[in-house]
């Protein structure tokens, strides 16, 4: 065995997979970048036998995938999330959330909204933990199924937000029933979810969204249709509805989490941009949406005409929507 | 913190499960990923995850640890410990943070195969955080060792080495991924956070911080530990799964998971840990021998909490206690004899004082393995480092992907346990190892070792340095000898004096 000094690899100022690119590597970039080690290999993900099943899963459903670039690893969250600051940002964000559940607890909110009010948000707020939950279990399969970890971590914090969502409304589903004992709130909220008709086009696009297993399209389906409507009916016209009901907390609430969803939405956006430097891409994405964009327009009218305080919820709801997708490019 | 006690409002955050009917149950959780093993989504309701967060307390803590981690790196920076620090204790870093780092990261995903695909809604909760537990342990893991790049290129390979086919590599990935990246969310559940992270990562963290703190590094002390605290709180994911599974009748098979998991991190540990412990940290500063951390962390305490949940100690138990005195010294000595084809300079751990150690921490070293190390002694100090550098490539096992080891000197015992298969002769280095195979054949049948690619031609050039390159390995890559031999010259000075 010869060591020649001469041959010796110098050490670099970062990692040897980034020390070609001209800028120096952000913290991002240090701790993000080409960690899928199972994308290696497009034949054999995983060092186990090739007859091992789970290779199969994973060659089907994220390498064969008909959505194709030559080097996803080279993608870039624009936020550049890390872990670090996830944390400090959401932290940030729940102090916000506390002090809001606080001083309208003080104020007596629950007290002063109407009980007809309180049976709505029994049907058409409490069952959103199931909605969210649903979004809950679609991120972490995009994480688990992203062909680069700069892609599978977008899905990682997204997660997270739709755990914080469902937290919330557990949380007020719990403090609302302390004010409207018997309405059904904490009990009812699964048969709503099941039978209610209101939820009924939700639930239909969230489970058939749930076994879309190619990550393209699953990411297509959960980030540009399903969460987009969640967004426009769910969070901004029950938002609204509820600030026409002297429910401010609720409208507060909400919108405390779309600055989640608009994260993601600029996310998804950047996600798509870098998939169409591809330009084969660009009609596999927007088959996947004129698929998919009806099960989200039939999902938005069936709950926002239960809204009834405000008539053209539908169409605003859908026309957020229009205008989420079309800020993505996609008709 | 929300004024409503959390316990008033947990059981809604969990109380997520519906009955599907725009799709079935089976196309929602299909059996090869969710592993629900026939048992009703209603039971696997009934799953309580012991330790019990919310989102708010979550994100409120782990940014304080962070906060705390961080600081002691920033703190230290200037101090330069890593300038100063024995090349035995980098080398420790080196081995930990390449192995480690990816593969955390990896882990996270298989968190997120609990989070989307356990039957369990507590389960799916606690797994969003355990993803981003294991998010945070690639990227601190990751960070840290980045510092270091400038120093020297095997500092690359904390990112790389998952990346290669180093052996030591692959020997990591074939345990992760066949316990963790290829299971269903409640094999993951028992194989990863009760079998492995329960037990081994306890030891690799806390018992290496307590080496980091002897050591005078505060800064991997401080990370290592906090990577622990997240740990001890995601491992507690499978306990409530067992108890499920034991309940309903499927004992044997999570008895049979259990086994094969802690077998096969055991014999990683044996390549990883077991020569960090017990050789490359100094000798000052090392806190317990391997055997000791083995037998407090997973011989005791681990075996207690297997009966605990209603399970057996692994019927390979007296086996394994038994190897904790030789295991770890056979593939240290491979790692040392092999030293150009890791990525970290391997500490020889086996001067005069080290020896005395040894011996006292291991009854007969001297008479066995010792005697390997006389040889290799003399001839260094004859100037024959010719004759301690390989040739040739050791036999490996094919399931541990580690080489066959066996105690040398008078009852020198190695033993090849072979396997017929569909007309392929298999190679296993205990009995145990051949066992996991035979639990699932198809899974591990068509794997090939690095010597199975080594003899069918897919090394070339068919020599060591064609497998060096083949291992990603360059120049200033391969280890050597972390004190250059000053431990082999001690001697030559012990005999002068006398």
């Amino acid at each position: 065995m010869s060591d020649s000094q001469t041959d010796t690899l110098k050490p670099l100022k970062t990692w040897s997979h980034l020390s070609k690119q001209r800028k120096r590597p952000s913290e991002y970039e240090v701790v993000s970048t080409n960690l899928h080690f199972h994308t290696n290999n497009p034949d054999k993900p995983f060092e186990v036998g090739r007859d091992a099943k789970m290779n199969d899963w994973y060659i089907k459903y994220r390498n064969n995938s008909p959505l194709k670039h030559q080097g996803w690893d080279a993608f870039r969250d624009p936020e550049q999330l890390i872990y670090r600051t996830y944390n400090i940002l959401q932290e940030g964000q729940e102090a916000y959330v506390t002090g809001l559940l606080d001083q309208f607890s003080e104020r007596g909110n629950d007290q002063m909204i109407s009980k007809q009010w309180a049976q709505e948000l029994n049907r058409l707020y409490a069952p959103t933990r199931y909605l969210y939950h649903a979004l809950q279990m679609g991120a972490s399969y995009l994480h688990q199924m992203s062909p680069a970890s700069t892609i599978s971590n977008l899905a990682t914090y997204q997660a997270g937000d739709h755990l914080r969502w469902l937290t919330h409304t557990a949380y007020r589903t719990c403090e609302l029933a302390k004010t409207w004992d018997g309405i059904g709130l904490g009990e009812n909220e699964r048969n709503h979810w099941e039978n209610d008709a209101a939820w009924q086009g939700f639930r239909e696009l969230a489970e058939k969204a749930l076994i879309t297993w190619d990550w393209a399209e699953a990411t297509i389906v959960f980030d540009v249709i399903l969460k987009p409507a969640v967004s426009a009916a769910v969070q901004k016209q029950l938002g609204l509805a509820g600030a026409e009901n002297a429910d401010t907390l609720l409208s507060l609430l909400n919108d405390a989490q779309l600055r989640d969803a608009e994260r993601h939405q600029r996310q998804t956006k950047a996600l798509i941009d870098f998939a169409l430097t591809n330009t084969d891409n660009a009609p596999i994405i927007q088959a996947w949406v004129d698929k998919w964009q009806p099960l989200a327009d039939k999902a938005i009218n069936a709950y926002c005409a239960a809204l009834t305080d405000l008539p053209d919820a539908a169409e605003e709801a859908r026309a957020y929507a229009a205008a989420v997708r079309q800020s993505f490019g996609l008709k | 913190m929300y004024q409503i006690p959390r316990a008033e409002w947990y059981d809604l955050t969990r109380a997520t499960n519906w009955t599907p009917s725009y799709v079935s149950e089976e196309e929602l959780f299909p059996e090869e990923m969710s592993g629900a093993r026939g048992i009703p989504m209603a039971v696997w309701e009934t799953y309580d995850e012991p330790y019990k967060v919310t989102y708010p307390e979550y994100v409120e803590i782990q940014r304080q640890k962070d906060a705390g981690a961080y600081s002691v790196k920033a703190a230290l920076e200037r101090d330069a410990y890593v300038d100063r620090a024995d090349p035995g204790w980098i080398s420790t870093m080196m081995a930990h943070y390449g192995a480690i780092a990816v593969n955390e990261y990896a882990a996270s995903v298989a968190e997120a195969r609990m989070a989307r695909f356990s039957k369990a809604p507590g389960n799916r909760n606690m797994a969003v955080f355990g993803t981003l537990d294991e998010n945070r342990h690639g990227q601190i893991q990751l960070f840290f060792p980045h510092a270091n790049v400038k120093r020297n290129r095997q500092w690359d390979w904390a990112h790389k080495a998952m990346h290669t086919n180093e052996w030591a590599a692959i020997a990591a990935r074939a345990f992760f991924d066949d316990i963790m990246l290829c299971r269903d969310a409640i094999a993951v559940s028992i194989m990863l956070t009760f079998s492995f992270e329960t037990g081994f990562t306890n030891m690799q963290f806390l018992g290496l911080a307590a080496d980091a703190s002897e050591a005078g590094d505060h800064t991997f002390a401080s990370l290592i530990s906090s990577v622990q605290t997240d740990e001890a709180r995601h491992a507690q994911q499978g306990g409530p799964s067992l108890k499920i599974l034991i309940a309903n009748g499927h004992k044997e098979e999570a008895q049979k998971m259990v086994d094969i998991s802690i077998w096969r991190a055991w014999k990683l540990f044996s390549v990883l840990t077991g020569p960090i412990m017990d050789y490359y940290t100094p000798l000052e500063h090392r806190s317990q021998s391997f055997k000791e951390f083995m037998v407090e962390w997973i011989i005791t305490q681990f075996e207690r909490q297997l009966v605990d949940l209603g399970l057996d100690a692994p019927w390979y138990w007296e086996d394994l206690t038994k190897d904790l005195d030789t295991t770890h010294h056979g593939m240290h000595l491979g790692v040392w004899y092999w030293r150009p084809t890791v990525w970290w300079n391997p500490a020889a751990g086996a001067s005069p004082e080290d020896r005395q150690w040894l011996e006292e921490k291991y009854p007969g070293w001297n008479k066995t393995w010792g005697r390997c190390w006389d040889v290799i002694t003399d001839n260094l100090n004859n100037d024959r480092e010719d004759l301690t550098l390989p040739e040739t490539l050791p036999y490996i096992c094919n399931m541990s992907q580690l080489p066959i080891v066996g105690t040398p000197g008078d009852g020198w015992d190695v033993k090849d346990y072979t396997l017929e298969h569909n007309g392929r002769l298999y190679h296993f280095g205990s009995k145990a190892d051949r066992w996991c195979f035979e639990q699932d054949p198809v899974r591990h049948q068509e794997h090939q070792s690095l010597i199975d690619r080594f003899l069918s031609g897919q090394i070339q050039p068919a020599d060591l340095p064609g497998a060096l390159a083949y291992m990603g390995l360059g120049p200033g890559e391969m280890g050597q000898d972390a004190h250059n031999y000053a431990w082999a010259a001690a001697f030559k000075k012990q005999a002068k004096v006398a």
